[in-house]
């Protein structure tokens, strides 16, 4: 008898909550577009995060209700980018890693002037409690981003950051781990390095040259030639990407700079 | 009256289910590292254990003891459980997207969360009525919440902290939290029960 009313209870239950769940993910089914369910099929599902996003699904998410943040997956090959570059609508297929990071200081340790010797814990989130240099916009030096670059394409050498554009797959996380804010994520130039303003304050050229010989001081120098894509944002120069850039006006720029705080990656 | 009181204080201070009985100890240490998704998980728990809490007297009192079955606790109480999860996840998917925003990836997380099984075995093991049994779920829930809350704004502060390398990462969570166990462990004075 009770082996009996045992197997009932327990086969009965399983049975009525199997069958409220299936009703119940008919009769509450959220409508999605098809075009995210389409495209998270496409794609490899490693849910590895590189393109910036909390895994695949949010991925397709993103890309469907906005286009323009597409950059291709990099786990997935070729083909499969290009089918989703069609499936989303968009003409041009983009060319694999179309975006990489930058790093607005480009100063070296003994460049910058410290305002004293840490001892502090080893890093950036740390030490900007305190400050350690007198620059109070530059790189700290102490590399949380190198930690957190899924491809290691970030290194430290002399307390400046260097990003090797061959690797870097603009993914972004180097841009949330910066107490400072130094990272950016911007279209990497095609046929050409991509050049970068490598400072990041916006004080006046004296305060910048007092606190760092390496800074950007506002001089607009770099701005002045034929077709530069220089410009002044305040009083540091930055890149304006969307422009067509040559070479040589970029060349150019980089030798006459004063302070030689333009670089190329 | 009475009684309800100090089975609230008990489950969130004392018998705390997190310190006490090391129930819930896989997503207290996996979702303890920013407070903002701390809370998301604590009010999840909340949810869920006063929910199964409930559901789990009816059916133990109204089925498997009139049947005289009760060694099937266990299993049913999981098929309850995780059905439950289940349900409610679609229900909050439909009707309270920014919600489902919020709570929706620790909902399937706490599905085999001990800390709700533990919950309702101890609620029948107590031999409480109804009143009582939700109010356990609830304070049991809201134990937890409040202990990985400050966890995780422990946490968030252990980045500035210099800790020696071979420590570094879950070591020293475990470490923090058996002080932190330590702690909580003063307050057994409170109520002699």
């Amino acid at each position: 008898m009770q082996i009996l009313s045992a197997t009932l209870v327990l086969g009965l239950s399983g049975f009525l909550f199997a069958l409220l769940l299936a009703f119940l993910s008919k009769k509450l089914k959220v409508e999605e577009n098809p075009l995210i369910e389409k495209i998270f099929n496409l794609l490899p599902q490693a849910n590895c995060g590189a393109c910036g996003f909390a895994g695949c699904k949010a991925f397709a998410k993103a890309i469907v209700s906005n286009p323009k943040v597409f950059s291709p997956c990099i786990s997935a090959g070729k083909t499969v980018n290009e089918e989703i570059t069609k499936a989303l609508g968009l003409k041009e297929v983009l060319s694999e890693r179309s975006f990489v990071a930058i790093h607005h200081c480009g100063a070296e340790e003994n460049e910058k002037k410290k305002s004293y010797v840490y001892f502090g814990p080893k890093t950036c989130k740390g030490a900007n409690i305190i400050g350690v240099f007198d620059c109070a916009y530059g790189c700290l030096g102490l590399g949380d981003c190198v930690v957190v670059c899924p491809v290691r394409a970030i290194t430290l050498k002399d307390g400046r950051i260097y990003i090797d554009h061959n690797i870097c797959i603009g993914c972004g996380k180097c841009v949330k781990s910066c107490p400072r804010n130094l990272f950016e994520i911007v279209p990497r130039s095609k046929d050409l390095p991509t050049y970068f303003v490598a400072c990041n304050n916006p004080e006046r050229g004296a305060n910048v040259k007092n606190v760092c010989r390496r800074g950007c001081i506002g001089c607009g120098i770099c701005t002045k030639f034929k077709g530069s894509p220089f410009y002044l944002e305040g009083n540091i120069s930055r890149i304006d990407y969307s422009k067509v850039m040559g070479e040589n006006v970029l060349k150019e720029a980089k030798e006459k700079c004063p302070t030689k705080c333009i670089f190329n990656g | 009256m009475k009684d309800i009181i100090t089975i609230f204080i008990s489950a969130v201070f004392i018998n705390n289910l997190v310190l006490y009985y090391f129930l819930g100890i896989c997503p207290f240490l996996g979702v303890s590292a920013k407070i903002e998704s701390a809370l998301g998980m604590g009010m999840a728990v909340i949810f869920v254990i006063t929910l199964a809490n409930t559901i789990s007297w009816l059916i133990y009192h109204l089925v498997l003891v009139k049947l005289g079955i009760t060694f099937l606790t266990y299993v049913v109480f999981i098929l309850s459980i995780a059905s439950l999860v289940q349900i409610v996840e679609m229900v909050i998917k439909r009707f309270s997207p920014p919600l489902y925003k919020s709570l929706g990836i620790f909902l399937p997380l706490i599905t085999v969360n001990c800390a709700i099984l533990g919950s309702t075995l101890f609620m029948i093991a107590k031999d409480y009525n109804f009143i009582e049994a939700v109010i356990y779920g609830f304070s049991g829930g809201l134990g937890f919440t409040l202990i990985i809350v400050i966890m995780a704004s422990l946490r968030e502060d252990l980045d500035y902290a210099d800790v020696p390398a071979i420590f570094k990462g879950a070591a020293i969570t475990l470490i923090t939290t058996g002080l932190f166990a330590l702690v909580f462990m003063g307050f057994s004075g409170l109520i002699s029960a």
